[in-house]
């Protein structure tokens, strides 16, 4: 069935929430950086900063930096077999995913502690973004649109939940993100005009605790933003991205992706909310508390899901709670987060589709830039100016590092139907350039951007250490340490296929370690020199 | 994955890989489309009918970005039969058009309310069917037919034949439809391209209608045109773009702390390494240290500096303008 309303009161003969017989949960509160020897989401911590106090590695050793060992997979080729997630360090065992396998690695040497295999009934085996670990449970989605909880200690399955239909063209792609006693998990899929909605499960019994759906409801002053119902009810805005939680607002943040119809937007007339949306929900509730729209009536597929960065920053001299985002569509976007309120809008990289910004701070679509029959320029091109791969931000430096890509693509119309459905248009042909790219979150400047050669871009996520260093990938599957300050390359090494994940770093026994993903191998760096 | 897709459809999957930094010549990606086109595009089921997919229908597999059999929607889904579905257009067109409309999308505004069907492609209940299992119950419940009948005088296999019309249309609602396809892209004006092509993108500096360009406009169709002018190492739309001539390469000229000098077509760069392969054919590769100068050099430099200056309007006069040059 599919719920048209609101969810925020338990349906589906749901159990109360707080229950003394569960395990002990992660606590936000004692969450504020990842522990030294932990990494105890696959966002590092709740902030989504990625950035580690360890400092071992640093800016002056950085270049005795050595293999420790490395884990492959061996699960096939493709997309099925990348490894996108940022594994999940907890007690000396590190935990990732890639669709349908899961597998718990000893973090000193990299051997199998398990591996646990899902017997799949279908959906875009696309990519797994990570693994979410609460107490002595494993939280992931699976393609065919089952979360599922395992047991940390040996991989076997402890419940599963339906969270999509495979038949309207959902799929499960998401890393879950555990706050209290909820497990936040989003829906993917943008084959069919179906509408985007998160859910959050009871961690204990799986059972869906509320469902927020991304459009407003009939009557609703959103509600104006969409020309009918029944394109709103069928307007997309899925939630494949990162999430983000405030512990002291209680509030969880993530984006939205993009509207349906994706290409062919004339049946879709207004600004199609909640879709490529900046979105601050209540996690014990699911209601809406704020939302900030990156992409108004996007036509270009730039899902708005780029990872949400917490920023305990300082604007005008006074400190303030922010959240950044570098959205696909080209924009850095610095908002406050007690409320949604626009600080800074600034390009980031090529965008030609906007004639400027609104009194809100959101970019205004330009008509002219929108897909047409005959073919429009422009920029960026459908992958986008950023993407899924996550950001990172160092509040040693105050900079916001991207792997950012200028591209050029031309979108067409294929589908000139009075009412166009699905995708109705592509884009064509391309140009493109990447770079990492330092940008200062007080005003949106770029402070520095290192060019990666060659055509086309990594599509790698970043690391920042308080070593003074940056870690991401360039264009020739070189996993690459730059120096934070001025982004000039210190050390690499090549990993032989595209670097896949954004990497992550944690002390055991005194030793620093720095692990990474490309294609189906994890590799473990460490100053092994005595 | 992606069994089925069309040339123009695998040609842009090549495309996107290019976009995202493939690297690989014209030719090689031309060679891939090709590839990929024959072992799996829409014909290949009567060459390897072992290995065909078992979603969607010969005319529109489901799309799928998975291995295997794994792609969009369930594995389990409707498989479609052609000829079933040729005869349930049959079946729409006398029983159902009226009120759910010519592509099955929904009654037309301008009918009245209570002749307003719903839109069949986004429905549930037909996303949820298979072979009519749950679109003849649905009908027999006395659903009004536009014959005046009722859904229930439909027989079985008439059931089962508007299941297969009704997921075929779903089918070619996805991205991957076989009807979507660019339309005429020919808008612009060829004496504007000539005059642009002249001035403004001083693209006579390098090119001449009665040079390199005679006959393009005979060559290739207008879509490839503005695909190969805008990205000159893309591949374009359909046959005519497979069939577009190479890339020229991207060349490098290495000075070495010593001074000397190696050159030749770039094989891969980085901030740490360059590799060449040079006129004879030899490949060498070198460390980029302070005292070694790299120089790059693209034969399309100009075609990227563009990308910044064309406004679309002179994108499609330009486009109008080699067309012309038959």
């Amino acid at each position: 069935m599919m719920l048209t309303k609101f969810v925020t009161k338990p349906v589906f003969g749901l159990v109360v929430l707080g229950s003394g017989l569960l395990l002990p949960a992660l606590e936000p509160s004692k969450v504020s950086g990842p522990p030294k020897d932990a990494w105890p989401m696959t966002i590092g911590d709740y902030s989504g900063r990625r950035f580690s106090p360890l400092s071992k590695i640093n800016d002056s050793n950085v270049n005795s930096l050595s293999l420790a060992w490395v884990y492959r997979t061996n699960s096939g080729s493709g997309f099925a077999s990348s490894i996108k997630a940022t594994p999940v360090l907890v007690d000396g065992i590190l935990y990732f995913s890639v669709p349908d396998k899961v597998w718990a690695v000893d973090a000193r040497t990299g051997h199998e502690v398990w591996q646990f295999s899902w017997t799949s009934t279908g959906g875009i085996h696309i990519g797994s973004r990570g693994v979410a670990i609460s107490g002595n449970s494993l939280y992931f989605e699976t393609p065919d649109c089952h979360l599922v909880a395992l047991n940390t200690k040996d991989g076997k399955e402890r419940w599963r939940s339906s969270i999509c239909d495979l038949d309207q063209m959902y799929f499960g792609s998401a890393a879950p993100l555990v706050i209290n006693n909820h497990v936040i998990a989003g829906v993917s899929g943008d084959d069919l005009d179906a509408p985007g909605y998160i859910e959050s499960h009871d961690p204990e019994t799986g059972k869906l605790q509320w469902r927020w759906y991304a459009h407003p409801q009939p009557g609703e002053p959103e509600a104006k933003t969409w020309p009918n119902t029944e394109a709103m009810l069928h307007g997309g805005g899925m939630t494949w991205g990162a999430y983000a939680y405030d512990s002291e607002l209680n509030l969880l943040y993530f984006g939205t992706g993009n509207p349906q119809p994706v290409i062919a937007g004339k049946g879709r007339e207004g600004d199609n909310l909640y879709t490529e949306s900046i979105i601050a929900l209540n996690p014990d509730t699911g209601k809406l508390a704020w939302y900030f729209q990156v992409s108004p009536h996007d036509t270009h597929d730039w899902d708005g899901v780029e990872a949400p960065v917490l920023i305990d920053g300082e604007i005008d001299g006074k400190p303030r709670k922010l959240l950044a985002q570098a959205s696909r569509n080209g924009y850095f976007f610095v908002l406050d987060r007690t409320n949604g309120k626009n600080i800074v809008t600034k390009t980031f990289a090529k965008a030609n589709w906007a004639k400027g910004l609104d009194a809100k701070g959101q970019p205004i679509p330009n008509p002219a830039k929108m897909p047409q029959i005959d073919g429009v320029l422009v920029s960026p091109n459908q992958a986008g100016a950023a993407n899924w791969p996550p950001p990172s931000f160092s509040p040693l430096t105050g900079l916001f590092y991207v792997n950012a890509t200028d591209a050029y693509s031309v979108y067409y119309i294929y589908d000139n139907d009075i009412k166009p459905e699905g995708w109705g248009g592509n884009d064509h042909g391309g140009w493109s350039q990447s770079a990492l790219r330092a940008i200062d979150y007080k005003t949106g400047q770029i402070k520095w951007s290192h060019t990666w050669e060659g055509t086309g871009g990594p599509r790698s996520g970043v690391l920042s250490t308080a070593g003074n260093l940056v870690f991401a990938a360039d264009s020739s599957s070189n996993f690459v340490a730059l120096d934070a300050q001025k982004g000039q390359p210190l050390w690499h090494t090549n990993l032989g296929t595209g670097m896949s994940n954004a990497p992550m770093t944690y002390e055991l026994d005194g030793t620093q370690y720095l692990v990474v993903a490309a294609g189906d191998t994890l590799f473990g760096f460490a100053m092994l020199a005595k | 994955m992606g069994k089925g897709r069309s040339r123009e459809q695998w040609t842009a999957v090549v495309n996107a890989m290019v976009a995202r930094g493939a690297k690989a010549t014209d030719a090689e990606l031309v060679q891939i489309a090709e590839y990929l086109t024959a072992k799996l595009g829409p014909n290949s089921g009567t060459e390897a009918p072992a290995t065909r997919a078992g979603r969607g229908s010969a005319s529109a597999p489901v799309a799928g970005r998975g291995p295997g059999p794994l792609g969009a929607g369930a594995a389990n889904s409707h498989v479609v039969d052609d000829a079933g579905a040729e005869r349930g257009k049959a079946v729409y067109t006398a029983e159902c058009i009226t009120c759910h409309g010519l592509n099955g999308r929904g009654g037309n505004e301008t009918l009245p309310a209570e002749q307003r069907g719903p839109d069949l492609v986004r429905s549930v209940l037909v996303l949820h069917d298979r072979y009519g299992n749950e679109i003849g119950p649905f009908l027999a419940k006395n659903h009004p037919l536009r014959s005046g009948r009722k859904g229930s005088s439909l027989t079985q296999e008439q059931v089962g034949d508007l299941a297969h019309f009704l997921h075929q249309t779903v089918y070619y609602t996805l991205r991957s439809g076989p009807m979507l396809k660019v339309q005429n892209i020919l808008t612009g004006d060829p004496k504007a391209g000539a005059a642009y092509f002249n001035g403004d993108g001083k693209c006579s500096t390098c090119h001449s209608p009665s040079g390199d360009l005679a006959g393009v406009g005979k060559k290739y169709d207008a879509p490839t045109l503005q695909t190969k002018f805008l990205f000159p190492r893309s591949v374009g739309f359909g046959r005519a773009g497979a069939r577009t001539a190479a890339a020229k390469p991207v060349t490098v000229t290495v000075t070495l702390a010593d001074g000397s000098v190696a050159e030749g077509v770039l094989d891969r760069l980085d901030d740490f390494n360059v590799s060449l392969r040079d006129a004879q054919g030899q490949y060498k590769s070198f460390k980029i240290t302070p005292q070694v100068k790299v120089v790059k050099h693209d034969p399309y430099a100009m075609h990227v500096t563009l990308l910044d200056q064309y406004t679309d309007k002179n994108i499609h006069d330009i486009v109008a303008y080699l067309e012309s040059l038959k």
